[in-house]
């Protein structure tokens, strides 16, 4: 039996608003094993967002089970899918999402405040995951002093930081150049093949989607392909 | 929690907005305790002008007004006979016909202002215990002496009512034979003239009161008075109760400043939530961004009302040094007198918490706008 991160259990979720209701994701499930690089592709408002979000505790479904870890978060309230998020979840988003007024340093040290370390802790937390992302020379930089690629670094050194099982990306090399996009998959790659994280990645570009271990193609809520099962080594 | 070096560094965020509620605060909170200031100096004016030992006869029927309260001449020997318990020093007991009246006075510049004129003897100052003459004498015939505060009810210099110069009322020169004080009372803000004069000069033969020193404060005997002698139609009030009735007079007044400092104040409230509901719209992406990582909607409310109370505690600090410089001890004349700004910790008081409600209450819309939002609604704003 193999040790799944995330289990997806017939999950709906709809949207109403006034009359009409709207179901991106009906009756989905999904097992992602620990460890795993997945990458989930599909036409421009097929759910991909919204799976992404449900399985990072930012929205609950309307009805099933998402296990992550083990645990149902499917049940838990809103406060407590904001604590859980700061201990099991890094988000990284396409436009990265920086604290602009905030240093390199210090957006990635955003994390470590909810947790109780020491200022010397954070510090070699810190230090370390500006380290892995290649930036340790960047961290005094605000934002607005970084390229795109450098800052979707940053963002993911802050999703890292705290140490958490899971990594959810929503098209995080959308706004990126070739170049910066590639050392950034690399990088997603890496964190799951040698750090042991089970990256979901929502991407539209296949190039990147290649780059992932498996490939899910969500189509009106469901799931209409699987792709290949390779790529588990970086060129 | 978020680093309060989060809100602090927020502020500078966007320094025409800092400013803007630095100033706005600032303006608003120095508003409110000049109103509060005023009000308690006027208060604190009315209610030291005057003693409960002391009891003033007047004029039955005109018990508002002692302008228009008019007393028999004879009323002065008849009430200094009969009633027990008027102090007496050295002899002479404590009780003073007084002519009060309302008059404009010109300076020897041209100047022009009503004031207050009391026309005495000397021993009106057995029972305003207050009054010290600080130089030169009391007044004789053709002359007057002023209060510490009397060039700022006309509106003068100082050296204009100096010892020795001259005062017009209508065309009689009065020399200015002395100056006195009367600490935090009204009637600092007095000319004494002498009785035979003020009364000539007005044309009546009547004083508009007696007021007596008692040697406690229980006036029963001077009621009785009044009602053996009811044909000398006197009322009795004593002198602490009448300057409460005045300050009653005066609350509109008060209750105008403190309308006023409120409108201007909801005003800079309403212009400052504008601005911070533009500036912490454009931070609902960055907000749920915080929310994604962990931070609780309290722990983000928390850091937006900090960021707005630093703001609002700065113009706060600025109007108290404004304050400091243009209004401690600032004297300002009203009808009957003139009172004094003072900066008391009440006063400070009232503007550090105005300063901290600005911050809070001004925040509270905009803030909770900012995150009422779900999650992926607003992780997908723009
Ligand atoms: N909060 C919401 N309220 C109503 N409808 C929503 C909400 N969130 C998403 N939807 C709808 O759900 C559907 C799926 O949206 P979602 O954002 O998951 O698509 P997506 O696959 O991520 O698209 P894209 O590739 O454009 O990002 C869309 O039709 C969208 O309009
Ligand atoms: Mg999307």
């Amino acid at each position: 039996m193999k040790d799944n991160l995330i289990s997806i259990k017939s999950v709906t979720k709809s949207f109403t608003k006034g009359k009409t209701t709207i179901t991106p994701l009906e009756n989905l499930s999904l097992d992602v094993p620990r460890g795993e690089f997945l990458s989930l592709m599909g036409p421009s408002g097929s759910g991909k967002t919204t799976l992404l979000n449900l399985i990072a505790g930012i929205d609950t479904p309307t009805s099933g089970e998402i296990l992550i870890n083990g645990e149902d978060i499917s049940q838990l309230s809103r406060a407590q899918l904001t604590k859980w998020r700061a201990v099991h979840v890094g988000y990284i988003f396409q436009l990265y999402h920086l604290v602009p007024i905030l240093s390199a340093y210090e957006n990635v040290e955003l994390p470590l405040l909810l947790g109780k370390y020491s200022k010397a802790e954070r510090k070699k937390k810190i230090n370390a995951a500006l380290e892995l992302v290649g930036l340790s020379d960047r961290a005094d930089h605000r934002p607005s002093e970084l390229s795109g690629g450098q800052e979707q670094r940053v963002a993911i050194a802050r999703a890292i930081v705290h140490d958490p099982d899971l990594l959810v990306a929503d098209e995080p090399t959308g706004d990126l150049d070739r170049e910066s996009a590639d050392s950034i998959l690399n990088l997603l790659n890496s964190l799951a093949k040698d750090h042991g994280k089970t990256v979901v990645m929502v991407t539209h570009d296949p190039k990147a989607s290649a780059a992932a271990h498996r490939a899910l193609q969500l189509e009106k809520g469901q799931f209409s392909s699987e792709g290949h099962l390779l790529n588990t080594s970086t060129q | 929690m978020l680093p309060f070096t989060y809100a602090l560094r927020n502020l500078f965020r966007d320094p025409a907005r800092l400013l803007q509620t630095v100033g706005g605060s600032a303006v608003v909170v120095l508003l409110l305790i000049a109103a509060v200031a005023m009000n308690q100096g006027m208060d604190s004016v009315l209610s030291s002008s005057g003693s409960p030992r002391n009891v003033i006869l007047m004029g039955k029927g005109s018990e508002e007004s002692l302008e228009r309260s008019e007393v028999s001449i004879d009323a002065e020997s008849a009430a200094a006979t009969s009633i027990s318990g008027i102090e007496t020093k050295l002899g002479v007991a404590a009780i003073s016909g007084e002519i009060t009246y309302q008059a404009p006075i010109r300076t020897s510049s041209g100047k022009e202002e009503p004031a207050l004129l009391r026309g005495v003897l000397e021993k009106a100052l057995l029972v305003h215990t207050s009054v010290r003459l600080l130089e030169g004498t009391f007044p004789g015939p053709g002359e007057v002496m002023v209060g510490d505060l009397t060039h700022r009810k006309l509106g003068v210099e100082k050296e204009e009512l100096a010892v020795g110069q001259q005062l017009y009322f209508g065309d009689s020169a009065m020399r200015i034979s002395g100056r006195f004080t009367a600490p935090g009372t009204v009637l600092e803000s007095e000319i004494w003239f002498d009785r035979n004069d003020l009364s000539s000069l007005t044309q009546r033969d009547s004083l508009s009161s007696i007021i007596l020193r008692l040697e406690n404060t229980n006036a029963d005997d001077v009621e009785l008075f009044t009602f053996q002698r009811n044909d000398l139609e006197l009322a009795a009030i004593r002198e602490d109760k009448y300057y409460e009735k005045l300050s009653i007079f005066y609350q509109p007044i008060q209750i105008m400043t403190w309308v006023t400092a409120a409108l201007v104040g909801a005003g800079a409230v309403f212009g400052g939530l504008n601005t911070l509901y533009a500036a912490f719209a454009s931070r609902i992406k960055e907000m749920a961004t915080l929310q994604s990582i962990g931070y609780t909607r309290t722990a983000l409310f928390v850091s937006l009302i900090q960021e707005s109370v630093l703001a609002t505690l700065s113009g706060t600090l600025l109007a108290f040094v404004i304050a400091y410089f243009l209004l401690d001890g600032r004297t300002v004349p009203f009808s009957i007198g003139t009172f004094t700004l003072t900066m008391t910790p009440s006063v400070i008081f009232t503007g550090l918490i105005a300063g901290i409600l600005l911050g809070t209450i001004g925040t509270l819309p905009p803030a909770i706008r900012c995150l009422l939002p779900s999650l992926p609604k607003a992780l997908r704003s723009n």
